[in-house]
């Protein structure tokens, strides 16, 4: 009797214990519809904007704070990216436009062409959506979107989240690995993210915590 | 037709003048700045960029103490302050609640910009190696410096607008390839008045 006792409460144990590890149901996603796909898009500025903020870069350990200026034209997939010194000199100014990166000013050591390509392809990360349509969308019941942009042996970019909770962005290269994180936080001012912060692990690890200081539409 | 061309020469030469006069009179204005061993101020920076619509504004303070010591601080949009003690230049941005030293790149490359504006408060124009300077008596009297071969890169022209007051600069404006340009309005300018040497030292 009292071993069947001892093997109930080993079970009632186990039982509990099982309950524990039994992982949390994800939401269900509904399939994509063509009303939820503009929720893909929904962190990106739809109309022509200008934008000011603070940046605080660490590299290798090293920090360092900037001004960003940044102007984009969405239509066009148009942007120029500005970077100033606290005391507002121009140490970098280059246009991203269809054709290539057009470097207008650069001052060391801002001035190696990897750099410009580098600063403009976060940028282009930050604020302009994929080329193409994401190969799958949906919206979670509660309310998180997900959008992947897949293509097999491509690197891939996936945005999830929602204007309550924050969004995500990742971009995994064509090994599977990520080397692009970006986490945006509210509120949102005329499409703009109050904070962002961006992660890159390659080639080399940086990170980019901005603050929206100025924005007009 | 003949008063058209008087009135055109007239205004060719005076803007020549105001633009290019030699310095014939810094020299009374380094005897103004002789009696100056401290400038304390604050200030308010107007950047106006090609790409802004609207300016940018920054606001800080300065200490200087002759010869060669100056605190230059901004306390927005990004709280930074910059330290020179003789050859010794120090950066520093505040950051999560705390003052980081500033990349050691970005340190040298303000090297000649704070050697610069030292030698604005001594009136020691002449002895500038990135630019050429000019004398206008005004009023208000100019001091105008125009960038030499490699800084014309980034900068055209500064202006320096002198206060009735010797020795006070009242403004600066920067002028920079491309249309971009800096004021800088100087504000409760005290004079000789004293402060710790820490604020050179310390950010």
């Amino acid at each position: 009797m009292i071993r069947r006792k001892r093997l109930d409460i080993c079970l009632l144990g186990f039982l509990i214990l099982s309950i524990g590890c039994v992982p949390k149901s994800k939401p269900a996603m509904s399939p994509g519809s063509l009303e939820d796909l503009s929720g893909c898009y929904a962190i990106f500025p739809a109309e022509p904007w200008e934008s000011v903020h603070k940046i605080e870069a660490t590299i290798r350990g090293s920090s360092s704070s900037l001004l960003g200026v940044t102007k984009g034209e969405p239509s066009e997939r148009r942007l120029q990216s500005v970077l100033l010194s606290s005391e507002g000199f121009i140490l970098f100014d280059a246009e991203r436009r269809e054709n290539g990166i057009a470097v207008r000013k650069a001052v060391a050591p801002f001035d190696s062409p990897a750099f410009a390509s580098g600063l403009m392809e976060d940028v282009t990360f930050l604020f302009l959506p994929p080329t193409t349509e994401p190969t799958t969308w949906g919206k979670e019941t509660d309310g998180t979107m997900i959008c992947k942009w897949e293509e097999p042996d491509n690197p891939h970019t996936e945005i999830t989240g929602s204007m309550d909770s924050g969004w995500r962005i990742l971009r995994w290269d064509k090994y599977g690995e990520v080397i692009k994180e970006v986490v945006l936080s509210g509120p949102f001012l005329n499409g703009l993210a109050s904070r962002m912060e961006l992660r890159a692990s390659k080639p080399a690890p940086y990170r980019l915590r901005m603050t929206l200081i100025q924005a007009f539409p | 037709m003949k008063r058209l061309i008087f009135f055109s020469v007239l205004i060719a030469v005076t803007i020549f003048s105001v633009q290019m006069a030699p310095a014939q009179d810094l020299t009374s204005l380094k005897e103004a700045t002789r009696g100056i061993r401290s400038v304390k101020a604050e200030f308010l920076q107007t950047r106006s960029l090609q790409i802004l619509t609207k300016p940018l504004f920054s606001e800080g303070r300065l200490f200087f103490y002759v010869p060669d010591s100056l605190r230059w601080e901004y306390f927005s949009p990004l709280r930074s302050v910059m330290l020179r003690k003789g050859n010794n230049i120090k950066i520093y941005n505040f950051s999560n609640g705390a003052w980081t030293p500033e990349m050691p790149q970005a340190v040298e490359s303000r090297r000649m910009v704070l050697e610069e504006i030292s030698h604005w408060f001594q009136g020691r124009f002449d002895e500038s190696k990135a630019f050429k300077h000019f004398y206008s008596p005004g009023p208000p009297e100019r001091v105008i410096l125009v960038s030499n071969e490699g800084i014309n890169r980034f900068i055209n022209r500064i202006e320096i607008v002198l206060s009735a007051r010797p020795g006070v600069i009242d403004r600066v404006e920067i002028e920079e390839p491309g249309g971009s340009r800096t004021s800088i309005e100087f504000k409760n300018v005290e004079i000789n008045s004293s402060f710790s040497s820490e604020v050179f030292e310390k950010p």
